[in-house]
């Protein structure tokens, strides 16, 4: 019998309203963040659908301060706002980035990787839908190849940057990945990078109905499908000890997270096998590899 | 004319409470920082610029200096760093020069347009052909950002400027662009007086914080959408208070000279009278070799301009208006904006449209190119009252 | 239509409708086709699925000398009618301009708004050519085709341009378009007036704007439900184990109950449809358990262990008695499931009963029809004990007949059972044992020689009776075998009895039945069976037996005992030829008329809880015939949960808790109970494998999972959905691990 502990929301610190699509990742990852976070946090926000989720003006959609700033610069604008606070004695008042996978891989690497080798006192959070979804599904670099966007209509042809090698490469104190499926292991993710100083980053794999084509009650089905299929594994790295918080029960082809997403389903017109199993090969690949880390 | 040049020396010399320095214009900026007591200030290096940071990295890891310091990557992270550190209500500063100060743009319109108050100093030099000298095509690329901008003759100036640029700045709720010459100014070793710690302190208290600045015990959030009819009413704020920073500035000019016994306005006019047939209109350091040539031209005048935006178009037309409608103004700019007419003449002819006096543009000394005190004197010889001279003049040496 | 100025249209609909891309297509299609100048344009914003948004299409003979919204449309086109209350629709309208809505409505439910309104039923039409979703219906070429009609435009021309601008499904977009086209319906009222009112652009009224804008009110203030097309919501939906219990019992309730310790609160929950839960825990087939939604998944709940260990734990619950608070005294005659829990229901309401039991003990087919080894006689006691102390008087020994009760009873309650063997149309049928007076008679001791050691018995049927009569034969010495003309699958006895019966050395001839019988001279019995095959189903659902021609054999046994089928004693009726059925039934005797009702086996049913089931009936109908009310038998939801409708993710596989069975060595008279009973611990943890189908267990996921906020916790502490936010992304419903969150039916935005 599950009780009241189940709730893991006790106040929300969120206000009801958000500009966000049905079934959007963002609102629901920003709820969860707010609910560990506190009131007492200032959100950098460089542009992405969160930008726009948070609330035209005058409204807020945070029970917490939020700067909105500039694409490529949220990590050197929380770089400010984090030196600043400590000048002013707030070290308590957690800074957090929240920066869509454009933000983040593309554009804002930058600023990313200058404060992840300054160390700055941060906690940048991105939300990986996996393509510009705030102005309509355009491809990045986070896009995996494959999948159909505004800007490679026939399918992606180069694979997904790898953000957490180059974010590991930084050598920062915590990084982690996490999953909108796995409430749980995200909230503990969340407190344990908010107990740490330092750079910590944290990956979130976020679904999006209109940008990855599938009626929005499925988002957290198709989350935990990237995970169950090693797709998306869930681990953690404090100062570089790598964990996988979460094992699948049984293996499940890659191909059936593609499948139950419409920017896939040319894949799935002509005989896929060819490309799905590079696809599983690679997916096994960085399964093993993960393993190893862990064994180190 | 004499005189009056030679007055204003005798005032620094004679005025109280100031160490006497000889410093580089960068140094001057570096020591201004300092006794303006900016907390956090943010950096990346660019030639003619990086001796500023130099020297307030040097002033802080010593201790002399009390303020967070943050090596960033870019000149984009370090207006982005500025602008989160100037919301959370801390004094900031930060210079650059040519590129960084364009790379930075983006930027500058969200620092004006979140009313932050942040003071910069940007070294001027060109982008391209690759070019490191004196120019001001970086900061005059830059007039509709939002930013107020003075553009300072020498090493004192840049000092008691940026001590002015705070106190404007904090007062109207603007950012401000303190621009020097490279190399003229910033690397030029020179007497520069400055002033006790407690004389600035005086002028310049800390900045307050406000309502529009992050309080972490009242959340809100700054810089996010806005519909179209909203943007129009901010803007129109803006503009509003923006059309009150002439007079505010040469209020801050007269309360500078209250506190430090230099004078300063948002021009400045030199040997301007009924009898002048010519006005070099004029930006930083070629004012000063323009002031000697003008020593030997009694009829010719200097109009300096030190509030180039916004253009203080009130105190010039007033300054004019004890000038013979002959009189001739001559517009010497140091930048090429790829128009015809160089920032100075356009910002001058704006000024004055609907009178009838000549208006003549000379470009001169763009990229570093040297403008010595023959140029001026050609300039001056220019036979304004022919109807073959063309409007706008590429001056040689 | 002969447009000679610029004609104006302003559309409105929901983000993803495809308003936008209809605007376009029209704008081509009057450019092309027709040569016109033309404009089309959104308002752009921000434009999120579900969010109402505004387009607009501008189309002139003339150059067009305007680059701005429009505020007084010609047309007004409505892709969405929920949007009628939403937004300003009309806004703008011109006293003779139109309006088209997308709607099932006629036009006349639009009267009194506009002077031209027109309707096309276009989420219909769109749906029906598979265009979009249930839940954002993409209606646009269907909306091209009926704005190209009022404007009088003609389809034909522009069909090409359709299939060639919409981004997927050309064919079915050109379609929808033309039934449309020829779908538009409208109406003209001429006497409608109204001054023109111009819309502004919407400017809020922010006047006391700070210089430096921050943005510090709440969200909430965009009221997002309006965006929702699907509505979710909370209902507690029938478990498929409460759906099936014969008896009404709340299954769910009891289990869910027993999985948080309350085991008082637990037996009280079952004993209000069912006085006998420990006997039903023994005995009961359990068809809650075998629709158990998770049987699926891994194995079924063991309903019927924790039933018999509520029964065995409350076995000393005293229940108070009900004062008596009726003039009609009633009674009932036997004293089986039916009888005892008919009379106990008509006592509980405050009638004076008497039941009438023409054997020495009560109880009935419970007493004697179960064998020891099923069911001990000290557990039938115990519950049979709580009735009589709740103060149901039990006549004993007394075999009475309606005739004999009427003038003393208000109202008789016939539950006499089935106690009398039926014919199976054999020779020599009258030397066949009737398997339920064997049973009868070694029960009660009374025949004590029916069977001797190493007797070969042929047990004929499939029921438990043929089960229990086989496993007695089998402590008495003998080696039984069942002859059954179905198979193991279509046999009616309880499963894990067969296999208990089995495991104990019971043989089972399946497709076997017998056609013949002789006697030989040493008395044994010389038997000619035939091989049966199955044929289609029969009423029954199960599927026929039909003999295999040629397939005669012939075997001896000693005895044959028959369990094919029992039928009640019409002693009870005196002779009279009565219609017997589950209630009230006509019964004629005299002047002195008594209503006459039944229940039990007798009426329907077959298996204890069924009878019991009948007795709460019977009961019922008793009391609204004295009260003088309509009886109302309880309807049963047909909405019940089905395993496809379980999100099996939020469930670990657990393996069940099954009853230890007693494996003895030497069966011969051993008449002790098989069937152990689970331990407190095990039977907790064997409820808590519920997966509490249709019934909200506050595992959290809707609350956790959805993204709009907007699920919160009444005062009553009870899971609500705040509608003023709720988008329907419908979430919530598909990861509800049980089923108790569902889309409802209705199609428009409602508001609680």
């Amino acid at each position: 019998m599950k009780t009241e502990s189940n709730f893991l929301i006790k106040e929300e610190n969120v206000f009801c309203g958000a500009l966000s699509c049905r079934g959007c990742g963002w609102s629901l990852l920003v709820r969860h963040i707010s609910n560990v976070m506190g009131t007492k946090t200032v959100y950098v926000v460089p542009a992405c659908c969160f930008s726009i989720i948070a609330g035209p003006y005058p409204m807020n959609m945070l029970k917490g301060t939020v700067v909105h700033t500039l694409f490529a610069a949220a990590a050197a604008t929380a770089t400010g706002v984090r030196h600043s606070l400590d000048r002013q004695g707030k070290k308590k008042s957690a800074v957090v980035v929240l920066a869509g996978d454009g933000g983040t891989f593309d554009i804002g690497l930058q600023s990313l990787s200058g404060a992840a080798a300054r160390n700055e006192n941060i906690l940048y959070i991105c939300n990986n839908n996996g393509a510009y979804m705030n102005t309509g599904v355009q491809s990045s670099t986070a896009t995996p190849m494959g999948a159909i966007t505004t800007t490679n209509p026939s399918g992606k042809t180069s694979n997904a940057k790898d953000l957490m090698g180059i974010i590991a490469a930084h050598k920062i104190p915590y990084f982690a990945t996490a999953s909108l499926a796995f409430l749980d292991d995200l909230k503990k993710k969340l407190e344990k990078a908010k107990s740490l100083s330092g750079f910590r980053f944290l990956m979130i794999d976020s679904p999006c109905p209109p940008g990855h084509k599938y009626a929005p009650e499925m988002s957290i089905e198709i989350s935990r499908l990237a995970v169950e299929t090693n797709y998306f594994p869930l681990f953690e790295a404090e100062d570089g000890d790598y964990e996988i918080t979460h094992f699948p029960k049984k293996k499940i082809a890659v191909s059936e997270l593609f499948k139950q997403q419409g920017r896939f389903s040319h894949l799935f017109k002509t005989d896929a096998t060819k490309l799905m199993n590079s696809y599983q090969k690679e997916v096994d690949t960085e399964w093993e590899a993960l393993l190893e880390k862990v064994e180190k | 004319m004499k005189s009056e040049l030679a007055i204003k020396i005798t005032k620094v010399k004679e005025v109280k409470r100031h160490t006497k320095k000889v410093l580089k214009g960068n140094t001057a900026a570096a020591e201004a920082a300092k006794i303006c007591k900016a907390t956090f200030i943010s950096a990346y290096p660019i030639t003619p610029q990086t001796t500023i940071i130099e020297e307030i990295a040097s002033m802080i890891s010593k201790g002399e200096f009390d303020a967070v310091s943050v090596n960033m990557e870019s000149e984009h992270s370090v207006f982005a760093a500025i602008k989160g550190a100037a919301l959370v209500g801390e004094r900031v500063f930060t210079a650059t020069s040519g590129q960084g100060l364009l790379y930075a743009h983006e930027v500058l319109h969200a620092i004006a347009h979140l009313r932050l108050p942040v003071v910069a100093c940007n070294v001027g030099r060109p982008s391209y052909p690759w070019n490191i000298w004196c120019d001001q095509s970086d900061s005059l690329a830059q007039r509709d950002t939002g930013w107020i901008q003075i553009y300072c003759e020498n090493s004192q100036d840049v000092l008691d400027t940026l001590i002015q640029a705070y106190k404007i700045s904090e007062k109207l709720l603007f950012p401000t662009l303190v621009v020097l010459d490279a190399f003229y100014v910033s690397h030029t070793n020179e007497n520069v007086y400055i002033p006790e710690q407690k004389l600035v302190d005086e002028y310049l208290p800390p900045r307050m914080v406000s309502d529009t600045d992050i309080d972490i015990d009242h959340p809100k959030a700054f810089g996010g959408l806005v519909a179209p009819e909203l943007y129009d009413k901010f803007n129109r704020l803006f503009w509003q208070d923006m059309n009150k920073v002439e007079d505010a500035f040469n209020i801050v000019g007269a309360e500078f000279e209250t506190h430090f016994g230099r004078s300063y306005g948002a021009i400045e006019a030199v040997n301007i009278h009924a009898g002048t047939k010519k006005i070099l209109i004029t930006l930083s350091s070629i004012t000063t070799t323009a002031r000697g040539v003008l020593q030997s031209n009694p009829d010719v005048g200097l109009l300096k301009i030190r509030l180039m935006k916004p253009f203080p178009k009130k105190s010039i037309l007033k300054v004019l208006e004890k000038v013979n409608k002959d009189c001739i103004l001559i517009a010497i700019d140091r930048n090429y904006l790829g128009d015809n007419e160089g920032a100075l003449m356009q910002e001058i002819k704006r000024a004055m449209y609907g009178g009838s006096r000549k208006i003549f543009g000379v470009y001169a000394g763009l990229g570093g190119r040297d403008v010595p005190p023959t140029t001026i004197e050609k300039i001056i010889n220019i036979d304004f009252n022919s109807p073959e001279t063309e409007e706008i003049i590429w001056i040689d040496k | 239509m002969n447009i000679t100025g610029v004609f104006e249209v302003r559309g409105h609909a929901r983000g993803g409708q495809g308003m936008v891309t209809a605007f376009d297509i029209l704008a081509k299609v009057f450019s092309y086709t027709k040569n016109y100048e033309v404009q089309a344009f959104p308002f752009f914003g921000v434009e999120r699925t579900g969010a109402p948004i505004q387009a607009f299409f501008r189309f002139s003979p003339e150059v067009i000398l305007n680059r701005s919204n429009i505020y007084s449309p010609n047309l007004v086109v409505v892709f969405d009618e929920g949007l009628i209350e939403l937004t300003n629709v009309f806004d703008g309208l011109a006293e003779n301009g139109i309006i088209l809505i997308n709607t099932e409505n006629p036009p006349s439910f639009y009267k009194g708004r506009a002077k031209n309104i027109f309707t096309v039923p276009a989420t219909r039409i769109s749906v029906d050519n598979k265009l979009g979703s249930k839940s954002l219906p993409i209606v646009n070429a269907a909306m091209i085709g009926a704005i190209l009609k009022i404007l009088e435009a003609g389809i034909d021309d522009a069909k090409a341009i359709i299939k060639k601008e919409v981004p997927n499904k050309p064919d079915a977009n050109e379609a929808a378009a033309e039934i449309a086209y020829n779908s538009v319906v409208g109406l003209i009222d001429s006497a409608f007036t109204k001054s023109a009112t111009i819309a502004k652009a919407v400017a809020p009224s922010y006047n006391d704007l700070p210089s430096v804008p921050y943005w510090d009110k709440p969200m909430s203030l965009n009221k997002t439900g309006t965006w929702r097309v699907l509505v979710p919501g909370y209902q507690n939906r029938q478990a498929p184990c409460t759906q099936s219990c014969p008896a009404g019992t709340d299954v769910r309730t009891f289990v869910k109950l027993t999985g948080e310790n309350k085991f008082s609160d637990a037996y009280q929950v079952i004993y209000k449809h069912n006085p006998f839960p420990s006997i039903c825990g023994r005995v009961c087939p359990h068809f809650c358990q075998q629709n158990c939604n998770r049987i699926g998944f891994d194995e079924e709940v063991n309903i019927g262990a924790i039933e018999r260990f509520l029964g065995d734990k409350n076995a000393s619950h005293q229940f108070k008695r009900v004062p008596i608070l009726h003039k009609e005294k009633i009674a009932v005659i036997g004293s089986g499931p039916s009888g005892l829990t008919a009379g106990l229901r008509l006592r509980q309401q405050g009638y004076e009963v008497t039941v009438f039991e023409s054997m020495p003990v009560a109880g009935g087919m419970m007493r004697t029809g179960i064998p020891e080894f099923r069911l001990p006689g000290k557990v039938l006691d115990q519950e049979i004990q709580k009735i009589v102390d709740q103060d149901v008087k039990i006549v004993l020994n007394k075999k009475v007949s309606v005739d004999e009760l009427k003038n003393d009873f208000s109202a008789i309650v016939v539950a006499v059972g089935s106690h009398i063997g039926t014919n199976m149309n054999l020779a020599n049928e009258e030397e066949i044992i009737e398997g339920i007076k064997f049973l009868r008679e070694v029960k009660s001791g009374e025949n004590k020689k029916a069977i001797r050691k190493g007797d070969d018995v042929a047990v004929i049927g499939g029921g438990n009776t043929a089960i229990d009569v086989a496993r007695t034969v089998l402590r008495l010495g003998g080696h039984p075998i069942i002859y059954y003309r179905r198979t193991r699958q279509e046999m009616p006895a309880i499963a894990h009895e067969v296999e208990e019966a089995m495991k104990e050395g019971v043989q089972i001839e399946f497709l076997t039945a017998p056609v013949n019988i002789e006697k030989n001279k040493n008395g044994e019995f010389r038997i000619t069976s035939v091989r049966m095959k199955l044929g289609e189903a029969d009423d029954s659902g199960r599927r026929k037996p039909i003999p295999v021609k040629g397939s005669e054999r012939k075997f001896t046994a000693n005895k044959i005992i028959k369990a094919t089928g029992q039928t009640f004693d019409d002693f009870v009726f005196t002779d009279k030829k009565v219609a017997v059925k589950q209630g009230e039934i006509e019964f004629v005797s005299g002047k002195n008329n008594v209503p006459v009702f039944c229940c039990g086996d007798m009426a329907w049913g077959g298996t204890i809880v069924e009878a019991i089931g009948s007795g709460n009936d019977v009961a019922n109908e008793v009391n609204a015939f004295l009260r003088k009310t309509e009886y109302v038998k309880t309807e049963r939801t047909n909405d019940v949960v089905s395993a496809d409708q379980i999100n099996f993710t939020y469930y670990l596989p657990t393996p069940g808790n099954s009853n230890p069975f007693k494996e003895v060595e030497k069966l011969l008279n051993d008449f002790t109970e098989v069937v152990q009973g689970l331990p407190a611990k095990t039977i907790v943890e064997e409820a808590t494998r519920c997966l509490h189908c249709g019934d909200c267990y506050n595992c959290g996921n809707c609350f956790n999972y959805c993204p709009d906020a907007a699920i919160f916790i009444d005062e009553e502490n009870r899971l609500r959905i705040d509608y003023d936010f709720c988008k329907g992304c419908g979430i919530c419903v598909r990861e509800c691990p049980c089923s108790a969150v569902r889309y409802q039916e209705e199609n428009l935005v409602v508001t609680e």
